[in-house]
């Protein structure tokens, strides 16, 4: 495999943290969470690999919203 | 070379570099033909401008990007408080106590001299210490505040130890000047009278 | 890595020498400003763009006043757009044009009817509009100031140029991301610490004289136009505490019904939190509410100082 870059690393945990806060929900939906997570970073997939500050803001918006939905009281989501 | 101290002879002075760095930096057309003296209008000349156009900006400096900002980084969840450091004082009011009291006792160890004419090893060496000191203590300041810790360790450090290094070279060029030469004072004086 | 990233980015900024702006200034103020380019101008050039840089007006197309009247007049405002939404776009510079009669006087009034007649997509900050809420600080022609206690200039040839607060992370057109300055207010633990009861068992009571060492304190709002008009804010925001924070800080310091100062000295006792702080004054300059941060900074200095 490739080396990645340290942003690209970002990317990556930012991701694996999102797989981890997913088995904090409960069993029955959390399939609904995988594929939320999933569905936001393929939206932006074709973001250029260069485009620093574009990739920056994603991040920053991710860990916010991960922040929001890793709140015990959202048990279910539908995207 | 002692008349470079001259005044009239410093305008001039300035004026040629000023010239060259036009090359570089294309000025307004308005800001080229003006001489520096009125470009370094004193600051009580303001009282003539209405006061609408004496709203100024922040900084009037160019924008030019060293270190492009990083992106954000949030440590803890968005409702903890950011961590606080443990208290140091050498770093903290000790320091920012005795640098004042470096600065303010700089002012009469320097009139002292010109103001009663005499030349005394003593205040002369005290002189340079303070000199010595203050002028660490601001050039620390620039690095802690233009080469964060936290951005760029390895510049930060090597800066300080350049500083430090370069504290040791003054302080050894002033003693062999102190102790072989005429001293910093009396150095001044001939320049002035020469 | 993150040199390389560094590195190519420096790479892509802008490599062009750019006019350098003259100045002639006296102490921290700018003065003579008339003889070279309009203020707004200037503005245009020194307020930070975040990382990219900003397409200006000229290529972007100028909204005007839907229904122009005969007896209209026009003035332009340049406002900052960018939008989550594309964030691979740039940010870029938007004209709008407003008749100042059918326009209320302050610069809030303006962006609320750019929003309600000509462009919902307009977003910004706003609450009480009157200057107690600090929802709408913004940068207006290079000076941080509250949208709702900003006058609109009359001269209508002079265009505005509106920014966000500078040097923050945007979140859409005029909104920053104010996460980091609020958790740095609540490091300084705003509210009473006390551990003795009130001698009579009810309120803390306070004399006079006490209480009036909290004026030009309390009044904050809590805006952040002083913290993000502080060049030391700029270059170390994660480790000073900013000028708002401080005046807050000691807020809680000079009172004297609170039982901790000591431990929030100590909290601001070292080279970072408090003493990055060296008085350029721009704080006391901005403030929208008249307040002198750099004042009540310089307190707590003299207070730790003398301890």
């Amino acid at each position: 495999m490739a080396r990645l870059s340290g942003l690209q690393k970002d990317v990556l945990s930012l991701y694996r943290q999102c797989l981890r806060a997913v088995r904090q929900k409960p069993a029955e939906t959390q399939s609904h969470f995988r594929d939320f997570a999933k569905a936001e970073f393929q939206k932006h997939v074709h973001v250029g690999k260069k485009d620093f500050g574009t990739i920056e803001y994603l991040l920053r918006r991710g860990r916010n919203q991960i922040e929001l939905y890793s709140d015990p009281g959202i048990r279910d989501i539908h995207s | 070379m002692a008349s470079i101290m001259r005044p009239g002879l410093l305008r001039q002075a300035c004026q040629t570099p000023a010239a060259s760095q036009r090359m570089l930096s294309t000025m307004a057309g308005s800001a080229i033909n003006r001489p520096i003296a009125q470009q370094l209008r004193p600051a009580f000349a303001r009282s003539a401008i209405p006061k609408s156009t004496r709203i100024a900006a922040f900084h009037a400096t160019q924008r030019n990007q060293i270190l492009p900002p990083l992106p954000q980084t949030i440590v803890g969840t968005a409702n903890d408080p950011v961590p606080v450091p443990n208290p140091s004082p050498s770093h903290g009011n000790y320091h920012w106590t005795f640098e004042r009291i470096v600065a303010a006792g700089l002012i009469p160890v320097t009139i002292a001299p010109f103001a009663a004419g005499s030349l005394n090893p003593v205040t002369d060496s005290i002189l340079c210490a303070l000199l010595i000191i203050h002028s660490h203590i601001g050039f620390e300041a620039c690095i802690i505040d233009y080469f964060p810790k936290k951005r760029v360790p390895r510049v930060h450090k090597a800066s300080l130890w350049a500083l430090r290094a370069g504290t040791v070279a003054l302080g050894l060029a002033l003693y062999s000047f102190e102790t072989n030469d005429v001293g910093i004072t009396e150095a001044i004086t001939r320049l002035w009278h020469a | 890595m993150a040199c390389t990233r560094a590195f190519s980015r420096l790479a892509t900024r802008r490599t062009a020498v750019r006019p350098a702006v003259f100045f002639s200034r006296g102490f921290a103020s700018v003065n003579d400003v008339h003889a070279r380019e309009p203020i707004s101008k200037v503005a245009e050039k020194i307020v930070p763009a975040p990382a990219t840089s900003t397409i200006p007006e000229s290529k972007t197309s100028t909204i005007k006043e839907p229904e122009p009247t005969k007896d209209a007049r026009n003035k332009t405002f340049h406002i900052y757009r960018w939008s989550p939404d594309e964030p691979s776009s740039k940010p870029r510079m938007q004209s709008y044009t407003l008749d100042l009669n059918k326009t209320g006087p302050m610069m809030l009034d303006a962006l609320i009817r750019i929003k309600n007649e000509i462009d919902p997509t307009l977003t910004f900050r706003r609450s009480c509009r009157e200057g107690i809420c600090g929802s709408c600080a913004m940068n207006i022609d290079g000076v941080n100031t509250l949208a709702c206690l900003c006058r609109i200039p009359t001269e209508t040839a002079k265009e505005s140029r509106i920014y966000p607060l500078p040097h923050m992370y945007i979140v859409k057109d005029l909104v920053p991301d104010m996460t980091l300055f609020y958790k740095q207010y609540r490091s300084v633990k705003p509210y009473l610490q006390r551990d003795t009861p009130a001698p009579d068992g009810r309120e803390y009571r306070q004399s006079k004289e006490d209480r009036k060492k909290l004026d030009g304190l309390y009044e904050c709002i809590l805006c952040a136009c002083c913290s993000t008009s502080c060049p030391s804010y700029w270059w170390n925001q994660e480790e000073y505490l900013g000028p708002a924070v401080l005046l807050q800080s000691y807020r809680w310091i000079a009172d004297s019904r609170d039982e901790r100062r000591a431990e929030r000295q100590d909290a601001l006792n070292n080279s970072m939190s408090l003493y990055r702080c060296h008085t350029i004054l721009n704080c006391s300059r901005t403030c929208p509410k008249g307040l002198n941060p750099a004042l009540a900074i310089a307190e707590i200095k003299k207070g730790m100082a003398f301890a």
